[in-house]
């Protein structure tokens, strides 16, 4: 019976809520009439068998009221478990919102590293062309100049000439080097791209788990390399050669493994 | 290309290629990785056997010791055996090898997540294979692990041991796993079928004949493969014993003491002879000017290697049978193929891995 009376007090004391005086005295409380927890519990006790009493009589409402008891601290620890489940899903839900939210940071860098890296590279090529062209005219104005002093052959003629043979020169060498650099920057955003959208996938499935957030426990943000890019055989490796043939034969081996398991899929 | 950035704790991080070198072994899978991890698990892979087990365990899928510990409640998978997958490749194979394919690909799966890839991270990966596995069975390796890994390769498991330690020409590298053993030569290029041998008295070996002389000489004791097998790993050795192996044992229940030296000895000493002979058949195959330098060039690798004393007892063999003969043990027998198979990932150059994306 004692047991039961500390529970009833611990029910009681955990349904209730904790405030000051000052918090009180702000909402214009002026006086408050103290219930003391044991008197709480013995009233609440007291009723219960009231009641009883009026409806049961004799051995009938000794089980009944024995029963009744079972079944209060029952719903009590079932309602202390609920409360704790729900703290720890809580938990982990915030943990997960907080893994999607880096996940989300991380993108927008990323795209925002891209976009920036594309417009750099595109003011810088216009940049570098403009002072090109400048310093070609400037050159077939100088020689152009001398032809003229020298007062041989007509200015204009001359000077288109000129201005058609260097610039069909420079085209073509532009054309080659923009193909050089246009190689390289696709690999380089191409690599972004598909970084990208490992980390889009990686979104997606981490969105997916949100919703079996209670299987979710730890979020491990994994280790990084410390290459940040493809490397290859050291230049000042003293076997260098070998080794690169000896790549170059693991390579081929695996290609033609790899396409034939392409082909008979 | 990459770029880096500043966390909130002030640390750096770099963001860009993961290699991965991965030993997919019958045993172990081991794992090294180059932002500096380095693990092993043993390759096996549980999951649960029915609602009940699967409420308790709160997993789909267990692997390697936790597997092995909880594995009454699961239906437990090694999806390699003697070095290869249990997959024949045949388009119309039955459902326990098709369970096992997809454990090797769980198990590989769970390999790539121990090396800790960070999520925007490539991750490219080279997987040592045992030198003689079919075109088929290499071909289901390649297909498991492209589900976990941005571009994948596979090579010998003894040519990754020797690269991994930049002994390229004119070295013997014995492999001794659990299913197979594996001796390969190198002569500078890539070694071609006549360079290698296999047979598959290995670690698996040496537990089944533990366990036969266990039961001839220690009556009533009752044990597991399991319980065998890490008997051998704490205890075995061939040649001179250190100290007398005691082991407890139950028997009906009550643990008993059971001096195992002589069988464990004996057990253990099952690997010298295919080994001695298959160093001869390469040794006498090789180029005879060069054959001296060979014999004097063994390297001894796989968990196999790590048995007492048979660096020794390889050694006396050679001389009797070849005359001379030096071995080295590597120093890390568990990671040696790993280490090799990311040294190789290392130096294999962008062209080759975009290829193969």
């Amino acid at each position: 019976m004692a047991g039961f009376k500390e529970t009833l007090k611990d029910a009681v004391r955990q349904l209730s809520f904790r405030t000051s005086l000052d918090s009180l005295r702000k909402k214009g409380v002026q006086q408050v009439n103290v219930l003391g927890l044991d008197r709480i519990t013995a009233l609440i006790e007291a009723a219960v068998h009231r009641s009883l009493k009026s409806r049961l009589v004799g051995v009938e409402r000794e089980a009944i009221a024995d029963a009744t008891k079972a079944e209060f601290l029952r719903m009590l620890r079932t309602n202390e478990d609920l409360q704790r489940q729900k703290s720890e899903v809580e938990e982990q839900r915030e943990r997960a919102e907080d893994e999607v939210d880096q996940l989300r940071r991380e993108l927008t860098q990323q795209n925002q590293a891209l976009q920036l890296r594309l417009e750099q590279d595109a003011l810088g090529l216009a940049n570098r062309y403009e002072g090109e062209n400048a310093a070609i005219a400037r050159k077939v104005t100088e020689v152009v100049q001398s032809l003229a002093q020298s007062g041989s052959a007509s200015l204009s003629t001359v000077e288109q000439r000129l201005m058609e043979l260097v610039l069909d020169v420079v085209s073509g060498e532009r054309q080659s080097a923009e193909a050089a650099r246009r190689t390289l920057h696709d690999r380089e955003v191409d690599n972004l791209q598909r970084r990208i959208k490992k980390l889009n996938d990686n979104l997606v499935v981490t969105e997916q788990r949100l919703q079996l957030v209670a299987a979710q426990k730890n979020v491990d943000g994994g280790i990084s390399s410390v290459y940040r890019e493809v490397q290859g055989v050291a230049g000042g490796d003293g076997q260098g050669e070998k080794k690169k043939e000896l790549m170059s034969g693991i390579f081929q081996a695996n290609l033609k493994l790899q396409k034939k398991a392409q082909g008979g899929a | 290309m990459s770029e880096t950035k500043e966390t909130g704790e002030g640390q750096k991080k770099d963001h860009g290629v993961l290699y991965i070198g991965m030993d997919l072994g019958t045993s172990r899978t081991s794992v090294s990785a180059s932002n500096g991890v380095r693990e092993t698990v043993y390759s096996m892979v549980g999951y649960p056997k029915d609602v009940v087990s699967h409420k308790l365990l709160k997993k789909d899928v267990l692997f390697g010791k936790e597997a092995l510990e909880k594995r009454l409640s699961l239906k437990l998978y090694k999806p390699l055996e003697k070095g290869v997958l249990k997959f024949t490749g045949d388009a119309t194979m039955d459902a326990e090898a098709k369970a096992n394919l997809k454990a090797a690909t769980d198990l590989i799966g769970e390999a790539v997540r121990l090396a800790k890839p960070r999520k925007d991270e490539l991750v490219y990966c080279v997987i040592g294979a045992p030198a003689e596995a079919s075109v088929k069975n290499r071909e289901a390796i390649i297909e498991a692990a492209r589900a976990h890994v941005d571009s994948v390769m596979l090579c010998s498991e003894p040519f990754s041991v020797a690269y991994g330690l930049d002994w390229l020409e004119d070295v013997l590298v014995i492999d001794i796993g659990a299913g197979t053993t594996d001796m390969c030569r190198m002569h500078g290029t890539m070694p071609e079928e006549a360079d290698q041998v296999m047979f598959d008295t290995a670690g698996d070996a040496v537990d089944a004949e533990l366990s036969r002389r266990i039961t001839e000489t220690c009556k009533g004791a009752q044990f597991t493969i399991h319980m065998v097998k890490d008997i051998k790993e704490r205890y075995g050795f061939v040649g001179e014993a250190a100290e007398r192996c005691i082991v407890e044992l139950p028997v009906d229940g009550k643990p008993t003491p059971f001096d195992l030296t002589d069988a464990i000895r004996a057990a253990c000493s099952i690997l010298i002879d295919p080994i001695v002979k298959g160093i001869h058949k390469l040794v006498a195959t090789f180029d005879p000017e060069f054959q001296n330098r060979l014999k004097n060039r063994v390297l001894l690798a796989g968990g196999g290697s790590m048995v007492k004393g048979l660096d020794s007892a390889v050694e006396k063999a050679m001389k009797e049978r070849l005359g001379s003969g030096k071995v080295i043990r590597i120093e890390e027998p568990i990671y040696g193929g790993a280490n090799g198979a990311l040294k190789i990932a290392h130096d294999m150059p962008a062209d080759f891995w975009e290829q193969l994306k």
